[in-house]
């Protein structure tokens, strides 16, 4: 195919699956990755061959906090795409952080809508920005569609808005090939373990073989809309073929509470999850988003985009992955002692 | 007593760990969030129950993020504060020189103003440099050189070098600058040239890999062993009064000596396995860097103990270890 694109965010959970799609389609990728002492890159190690052996993937050191480095970047790659995935993704965390939170989520894809807007005066460039149905926030309708108003209920979803309203502003003003996409909640075996699903895999599995004890939760009665990030990464490469750009929501059309996905994975492990979890507060919101529920109908429509895996099918490959996980540890410890 | 520390997920941060968790100390770290869960050196502690939410706490911030670091500084009063947290990396210095600033310069300006509201204010350690001498005209040297960085990472470190002392002359603050020349061991980042060295001399001698590509390998170094400079680090908040210290062995070694020690302790010749690539060698070499550590050693009564050999064998000993216990 002989195009390339560059991802921010490549080593985190979305980042390592489109990583994979594209290389699949022929793509040269660049990821961008923060620098640390501590590797980061778990996740896409099994797609990273040496430098020496003409790889496909290439990844470069940056911050969405350093819009020089990144327009640089930018400007001596000149991809055909940009995915800017990057982010303080956590809800949770963010109300610790809102100013570390705005400056990578909101401003950091300013910064890249920037260094973009630079390239497309050159050669035209597609970017995807990852909008998040948490803007919806307190939500307003249900289910939410591509015009339901926003709410955010947290310092995350508010960076979030400003970066989506400026994707579109970018559209408008510049001509920029720029797209939101509006994804609900997209889990997986790869999904980082502070975050509800994967935390309740991990433990359940551990539990199972006997190497945790409890799970402590935060508020059992919030209701998501539970999509497999394999699945929407797809819908993300589709938004960037598009013959033009525009907002997409993908989504399952599904909710269901954390009861219920507890009640899914203990079962399929034969335990019963209201002996193993208690409520800590320390996990619970300042301010809540009771309900997420989306209509994906104009990406099923325009795109021929629709979720491949029910709740169920995502909690058995999850649970799946995590027993390995678990008995790997458990062989680890007897190793050891 | 009650530590914080930055950079706890490094390779001084986890073995300051460990030294003060044996000290009976509380220890509170702080990291940045990543989706990745990975903090392999704080691993053991961080999964040990007696240890994690009992005497070790990690904290949620970033060194641009102001306002929760002085939420959490302000929560915790810590009695001493660490603060070895930075872009460690000189040679990627040069690819991303604004963050280099914006974490290791003006995040130290940060942290020092915060603590200087704080009643008492802590004790606090700098993790400096011997790269803020640059090229220097005289070798070896002590506290007094000064100060010539020539790279963005060193003109980094001496801004905050600096900062330290005027903070500590000009408003009482009990701060102390480590200038840390090259200290290795087994946790150290596979990037940095010695660790490269060793995983590559345990590789290779369990077939895993064909080569070892490096740069410029007449570059000299005077390298220590971590845990030791990090005991050093911890005395001189113990002193009566805060002062700067050289941290060093007081001699240097080339990158091909230490692939001798390292390749000859598996039993290899490195002339068979390296190759030159310019891509690695930095735009501009530092030369003459050697430490003279006589103050630490009347001040503090410490000296370095571990030869370059062992340190190379104790790291190919490490990295044979993990390579076989994973196939």
């Amino acid at each position: 195919m002989g195009k390339s694109a560059l991802i921010t965010g490549i080593t985190g959970q979305d980042g390592s699956y489109l990583a994979e799609l594209l290389l699949e389609k022929g793509y040269r990728v660049h990821g961008l990755v923060r620098r640390s002492s501590s590797f980061s890159t778990g996740r896409i190690d099994h797609l990273y061959k040496d430098i020496h052996d003409n790889p496909g993937l290439l990844l470069h050191y940056g911050d969405l906090t350093d819009g020089q480095a990144l327009t640089n970047l930018v400007m001596s790659l000149e991809p055909d795409e940009i995915y800017n995935l990057g982010a303080q993704s956590h809800v949770r965390v963010s109300f610790d952080q809102p100013v570390y939170t705005l400056m990578t989520d909101g401003v950091g894809a300013l910064n890249v809508l920037e260094a973009a807007r630079i390239l497309n005066q050159k050669k035209k460039v597609r970017v995807y920005q990852a909008s998040s149905s948490e803007m919806y926030g307190a939500v307003l309708e249900t289910p939410q569609t591509e015009s339901t108003p926003f709410n955010p209920q947290s310092p995350y979803a508010c960076a979030k808005v400003y970066a989506f309203f400026q994707t579109i502003n970018y559209r408008r003003s510049y001509g920029l090939f720029g797209c939101n996409g509006i994804l609900f909640n997209h889990e997986s075996p790869r999904r980082g373990e502070t975050f509800v699903t994967r935390k309740i895999t991990r433990a359940a599995t551990r539990i199972k073989l006997g190497l945790q004890k409890k799970l402590f939760l935060g508020n059992l009665d919030a209701k998501r809309d539970w999509g497999y990030a394999k699945d929407y990464v797809e819908a993300m490469w589709l938004m960037l073929q598009h013959n033009e750009p525009d907002d997409f929501v993908i989504a399952t059309g599904k909710t269901y509470s954390i009861r219920d996905f507890l009640d899914l994975v203990f079962s399929k492990l034969e335990l019963d999850w209201q002996k193993y979890v208690e409520i800590d507060p320390r996990y619970l919101r300042p301010a809540e988003v009771d309900l997420l529920l989306g209509d994906p109908s104009k990406a099923n429509r325009v795109l021929g985009w629709s979720s491949k895996t029910s709740v169920e099918q995502l909690a058995s490959i999850m649970v799946d992955h995590d027993l390995e996980l678990a008995k790997r540890e458990e062989h680890n410890q007897s190793f050891q002692s | 007593m009650r530590a914080v520390i930055t950079g706890i997920t490094g390779q001084d941060g986890s073995y300051l760990t460990d030294l003060l968790l044996a000290k009976g100390y509380e220890v509170h770290g702080i990291v940045r969030r990543s989706s990745t869960l990975q903090r392999p050196r704080l691993d053991q502690q961080f999964h040990d129950e007696s240890i994690y939410g009992k005497r070790l706490f990690l904290h949620y911030s970033d060194l641009t993020d102001t306002t929760s670091l002085r939420r959490i500084l302000h929560r915790i009063h810590p009695d001493e504060f660490y603060h070895l947290a930075g872009q460690s990396h000189v040679g990627l210095s040069f690819e991303i020189p604004e963050s280099t600033c914006e974490l290791t310069a003006m995040g130290t300006l940060r942290i020092l103003e915060i603590l200087r509201d704080l009643s008492p204010s802590p004790r606090f350690l700098h993790a400096s440099s011997r790269e803020i001498f640059g090229t220097p005209t005289c070798s070896p040297q002590n506290e007094e050189t000064p100060v010539n960085p020539n790279s963005p990472y060193g003109a980094a470190k001496a801004f905050a070098n600096q900062l330290v002392k005027i903070y500590r002359d000009s408003m009482g603050l009990f701060g102390c600058n480590a200038i840390c020349y090259n200290h290795e061991s087994p946790r150290r980042a596979e990037n940095f040239v010695t660790r490269k060295i060793t995983i590559a001399a345990a590789r290779i001698k369990l077939g895993l890999q064909k080569e070892l590509v490096l740069g410029n390998i007449d570059s000299a170094r005077d390298w220590g062993s971590a845990p030791e400079f990090v005991e050093a680090m911890w005395r001189m908040l113990q002193q009566p009064a805060p002062k700067d210290y050289i941290l060093a062995t007081g001699t240097t070694h080339t990158v091909s000596e230490f692939m001798e020690y390292a390749f000859q302790h598996v039993g290899l010749d490195w002339k068979s396995y390296y190759r030159h690539d310019p891509r690695f060698q930095r735009p501009i070499e530092p030369q003459n860097l050697c430490g003279n550590a006589a103050k630490a050693l009347e001040d503090l009564g410490w000296k370095h103990k571990t030869s370059l050999r062992e340190l190379a064998a104790m790291m190919v000993d490490h990295d044979l270890e993990r390579l076989k216990h994973h196939s």
